[in-house]
């Protein structure tokens, strides 16, 4: 079976496997091959004729393989008896009803407790202002400030912290840019023009009230893929549809036939991604090698967004006009909905069975009825109630999987934009299904009231160790270069509008293009913003953003890298934004703190860490001091692993 | 003892932690390849815009005969919009160079005098007639953007020798970079540890590589003093966790590349007579000569990848020579041709060449037509061009594939930008069809999914 199963893999699964059982056949694991099929199989391979031989594509097997199966199958046809019989794709666990297990047997009453530790002990709650920290980093992606430190010092209430921080505007601020990741948010096109999306910011601060708001996320989901063809349609919804508009175009495509088929693709490819949790992107040539998901499903969901009109004029975006607001959105000019063929092998030129809007076909026993419209074809509402549904098995499952990630820093699955066969399973399935069970029908699909349940739980307040489910892990960029800014006391709060430019040292616009004017940075005021507020340009992303593991600006991101390599410590070391910070740093504490050493490094670390100064960590920085300036001693506190890495 | 215990254990006495088994934690340590190394280094002489073969290394004699009429072929010829002329002869001479007899134009009378050592293909062919799609093809195999780069995937598959310098290095021309910018050597959706590194071949090579201004060496090395010792305290409350020694480390590491990379700049160093053979006395040659000379030394230092533009911004700062074909290739040739000609005496002297790969070409070439009638441009040619591969693995002295009588499109051994890349990788140890990476539920090649191969006629 040793050299077999590899044989078997490579030659005959794809179409008699786990995913694909023609003629009914399996051959994915020994004990499913049946003795009946044995002599028929090794006929076949053989075969001299080529409407017979198997398998029908590619080189025949050769004398050496047909040998060493014909002797496989003298010898018993054996298998481990350990061996792992896959499951039918339609028995895969994502795909079945959300299930509201009860609650596991434990001492512990807040639910996630209860299925985390069981009747295990639980490790104890992280240090209280660490734990601030940790929050504060959390749902706003700023430290908290010496107020708010000594605030919580006196009442100790962190119930009362966490629901403070959930009504801030800079919690939307924090999260909005984590749905960014998903949906491939940038402000420009790409290539060789790499235009700016006319008024494409106005998505992005949709996403910021949209969580400021705890708007259900269903509805969050009806209002992106079909706000313009809601009964209560208004500015704000049609602004929503710009997720569908937020690719990467290119305004001189090499091939104009595929052009079209490539920009449904990038809409289908994420809306299966973002809300789904599915690869369906592959299926556009073939039918998916690892998923059961035909490329018919893929052109059904290209039917769906068929309809789809993108305004430009020659390589001029235009926008469209929504009660005299500007909005950047794609527009569905007619009622009445193109053919949609399959394109067999994805060829434009080649065009297969004519398909009507549907959904993958392994995820429901009858398809959802797909209304029609007067204006519009009201395809996409279609798609957008099923998704946002109850019975939907995947939604939900996908959008809770996505929170816990951000708040521990690991999923329950981890592979949060994957929920199919080739994705990983869930650490704790019960719990995720009564979470995402939760979420729908006690919560109301309400993320704020689904942060608090996290938020609250031991699980997540404690300690972190090698055993603990919270991961050790970097802030993103944005929330460094944000909580940089909020301990010089340069922040500038100002929210929404056109994005600012931070300025690109000189050396970097000297490999463009158009180096002159390709970036015209913000003063230094408007670029003190918040980072979500920055320009991405996708051919010129800031690099300090970039080295420090930015989202991919193409394809949806399930979830940031973090890598550790030189050119981050160049940036946070030698990089002009950080010697700023650290400059603006040090003018506050001299101000604040007056001129004795001991003070000045106390409040430092008082807000940059949340804590006070151990007494090493004192008699190392007033030896520093002695001979060097409070600056380099700010830049060296921005630069500390605990900075970026919170407790 | 596994490897966390092992970490726990070192931590108790960080100093005396390897810096090996840490850089085992590092995305660009060493990696085994597929098969037997030919070359360990590639340099990728990037000829921005688009050189025309027909001028370079495709002699057409037919193009004579024809000079001034029309083209009667079928293919859609030139770039969107521009005007389509007659068939216009090259005015460059075609000769005979070394024991090969390999045909170079009088375009590179140095480049020409390694004939024997060059491998030019001539049947290459692209799929697009836009420069930006065109230089991501060459760049990353796909004609659209967010694709990880050729040197991406040679990093992200056999990690690079020197941690103090970065292992995809990319000089761009002083008039800009290509079109497209920065997507050309992009890590896309890997970890941008595998993105291509500007460096300037002059005052601070790397971006945030020199101290802040005001601030002196022995502030800047006291104060990493004070950042390491206390996150040495930090790390002592999580023993267990590598990131945060890897971070550490990456401060030193940043601190030894300052080093390293302001020497590899440095030519003072460089004799008389080296600094002559690059061609740094000569206005014309010193930037690209500058160039070649610092890849040499990059090389030495064990750099994987390294790629050059000739050419930058647009039209005729760049190879595209749509008004002047004549001025413009003489322009850019004459710019590199001594440099790239001192690069491979120079590898060949220090021993460098035997484990060096060194492709040149374009995005794609030009049209055998002029662009409009009576004007010397010409347009863009993505059914057939002339690249060339030279060093490590490849037989030298030949010529392969063909392009029609015209030199308008590839007819022969017709070789995909895709199978270029197959080529690079096999030379460098690397199975393309087996080098890939997990996004978005499938295993992504350089090669994409269509069948490529190796051009084996390449191979030594």
């Amino acid at each position: 079976m040793k050299d077999i199963k590899p044989l078997l893999k490579e030659r005959c699964i794809s179409c008699h496997g786990t995913v694909k059982q023609k003629g009914d056949l399996r051959l994915d694991a020994g004990a499913l091959i049946r003795p009946d099929v044995h002599q028929d199989l090794l006929e076949r391979v053989a075969s001299s004729e080529e409407d017979e031989r198997m398998p029908p594509e590619g080189k025949r097997l050769s004398a050496e393989q047909i040998e060493m199966l014909r002797q496989w199958i003298a010898a018993g046809a054996l298998f481990p008896r350990d061996e792992v019989i896959p499951k039918k794709p339609s028995e895969h666990w994502s795909f079945q009803p959300v299930q509201s297990p009860p609650l596991a047997a434990s001492a512990f009453t807040h639910p996630i407790d209860a299925f985390v530790f069981g009747k295990r002990e639980a490790a104890p709650k992280a240090n209280p202002l660490a734990l601030l920290r940790r929050i504060h980093l959390d749902l706003t992606g700023l430290p908290p400030t010496i107020q708010e430190q000594e605030r919580f010092a006196k009442s100790g209430d962190m119930n009362a912290v966490i629901n403070d921080l959930l009504t801030r505007p800079e919690y939307g601020e924090r999260w909005a840019r984590h749905w960014l990741d998903v949906v491939r948010y940038a402000d420009s096109n790409g290539y060789e023009r790499d235009a700016e999306k006319p008024f494409v910011w106005r998505y992005r601060d949709y996403v910021i009230e949209s969580l400021n708001q705890d708007k259900p996320f269903d509805r969050f989901v009806l209002e992106q893929l079909a706000g313009d063809e809601l009964p209560d349609r208004s500015v704000s919804s049609v602004i929503a549809t710009g997720f569908l508009r937020l690719g990467h175009w290119d305004d001189e495509p090499a091939d104009p036939e595929t052009d079209r088929y490539d920009q449904l693709d990038d809409i289908v490819s994420t809306t299966g991604q973002a809300f789904l949790g599915l690869t369906i992107g592959c299926a556009r040539c073939h039918d998916h090698k690892f998923e059961p998901l035909a490329t018919r499903d893929y052109y059904s969901l290209v039917a769906v967004f068929n309809p789809l009109d993108r305004p430009t004029k020659g390589r001029k975006e235009l926008t469209i006009p929504v009660d005299g607001a500007e909005v950047y959105a794609w527009s569905e000019p007619s009622a009445k909905a193109p053919e949609t063929h399959v394109l067999v092998r994805g060829s434009p030129t080649r065009f297969g069975d004519l398909v009507e809007p549907a959904v993958p076909a392994i995820l429901v026993k009858q398809q959802p009825q797909f209304p029609s419209g007067e204006k519009t074809t009201q395809r996409r509402l279609g798609l957008a109630q099923w998704i946002a549904s109850e019975q939907n098995p995947l939604t939900a499952r996908v959008i809770v999987n996505r929170v816990w990630q951000q708040h521990f820093g690991q999923g329950l699955v981890t592979t949060a934009n994957d929920f199919g066969l080739m994705g990983a399973t869930p650490a704790q399935p019960e719990l995720l299904d009564w979470l995402a069970h939760w979420f729908m029908h006690d919560a109301r699909w309400s993320l704020k009231r689904l942060h608090h349940l996290i938020l609250t739980s031991r699980a997540w307040q404690m300690s972190k160790s090698s055993d603990s489910l919270m991961r050790y892990r970097r802030l993103e960029v944005e929330a460094i270069r944000d909580s940089m800014l909020a301990v010089s006391g340069q922040l500038n709060p100002k929210r929404f509008g056109p994005a600012m430019k931070p300025g690109i040292p000189k050396a970097a616009l000297e490999a463009n293009t158009d180096k002159e004017k390709v970036w015209q940075p913000s003063d230094e005021r408007e670029a003190s913003r918040r980072s979500i507020y920055a320009f991405i340009k996708r051919g010129l992303v800031i690099p300090m953003l970039e080295t420090l593991d930015l989202a991919d600006t193409v394809s949806s991101c399930p979830q940031r890298q973090v890598t550790t390599v030189a050119p981050q410590a160049l940036s946070l070391f030698n990089g002009e934004f950080v010697n700023q910070q650290a400059q603006h740093f040090a003018a506050r504490l001299k101000r604040e703190a007056g001129d004795d050493p001991e003070k000045q490094i106390t409040l430092a670390w008082k807000l940059a860490l949340s804590r006070e100064p151990s007494h090493d960590e004192l008699t190392k920085m007033r030896a520093f001091l002695q001979e060097q300036p409070l600056e380099q001693a700010c830049r060296v506190i921005l630069n500390l692993n605990e900075f970026v890495y919170p407790e | 003892m596994n490897r966390r215990e092992y970490l726990m254990r070192a931590t108790g006495g960080f100093a005396g932690l390897a810096l090996a088994d840490l850089m085992a934690e590092s995305p660009l340590s060493e990696k085994r390849p597929h098969f037997p190394v030919k070359a360990k280094h590639c340099v990728f002489l990037f000829m921005n815009g688009g050189p025309s073969q027909v001028d370079t290394f495709d002699p057409k004699p037919a193009l004579k005969k024809y000079h001034g009429m029309p083209y009667h072929g079928d293919a859609k010829v030139g770039s969107n919009g521009r005007a389509v002329g007659h068939l216009m002869q090259s005015p460059f001479e075609f000769k005979k160079h070394g024991q090969s007899g390999l045909e170079i134009s009088s375009l590179f009378p140095h480049t020409a005098m390694h004939a024997d050592d060059l491998c030019v293909i001539r049947s290459m062919h692209a799929d697009t007639a836009a420069h930006a799609s065109g230089c991501l093809q060459m760049n990353t195999g796909s004609i659209f953007i967010g694709k990880p780069c050729l040197g991406s995937w040679l990093n992200y598959g056999l990690g690079t020798a020197n941690q103090n310098l970065p292992g995809f290095v990319v000089m761009t021309d002083p008039r800009g970079g290509p079109i497209g910018s920065a997507s050309n050597w992009t890590a896309g959706y890997m970890p941008a540890a595998y993105q291509g590194t500007l460096f300037r071949s002059g005052g601070s090579p790397l971006l945030d590589l020199a101290t802040p201004e005001g601030t002196s060496d022995r502030t800047q090395r006291r104060s990493l003093d004070l950042l390491k010792s206390l996150n040495e305290e930090h790390l002592k409350r999580h023993p267990e966790e590598t990131e945060l020694m890897a971070r550490i480390e990456s401060y030193e590491l940043a601190y030894r590349m300052q080093t390293e990379a302001m020497s590899v700049v440095d030519l003072d160093s460089e004799d008389a007579a080296t600094r002559e053979m690059y061609g740094l006395n000569d206005k014309r040659t010193a930037d690209f000569g500058r160039k070649c000379l610092i890849t040499r030394k990059l090389i030495e230092k064990g750099v994987r990848f390294i790629q050059l533009y000739s050419g930058g911004g647009h039209i005729e700062d760049t190879w595209d020579g749509h008004n002047d074909c004549i001025t413009n290739h003489t322009l850019h040739a004459g710019e590199t041709d001594q440099p790239i000609a001192a690069l491979i005496a120079d590898l060949k002297r220090t021993g460098l060449w035997e484990e060096t790969l060194l492709v040149w070409g374009g995005e794609f070439g030009r049209t055998p037509t002029s662009e409009g009638v009576g004007k010397p441009g010409r347009d863009h040619d993505w059914h057939g061009f002339s690249m060339w591969m030279a060093g490590a693995g490849v037989k030298g002295g030949q010529a392969i594939g063909a392009t029609d009588e015209l030199g308008f499109k590839a007819i022969e051994d017709r070789c995909h930008v895709s199978d270029l890349h197959a080529t690079i990788l096999h030379l460098m140890g690397v199975d393309h069809s087996r080098l890939s990476y997990l996004h978005q539920g499938l295993n992504q090649r350089l090669t994409g999914v269509e069948d490529r191969r190796v051009i084996t006629k390449v191979l030594a």
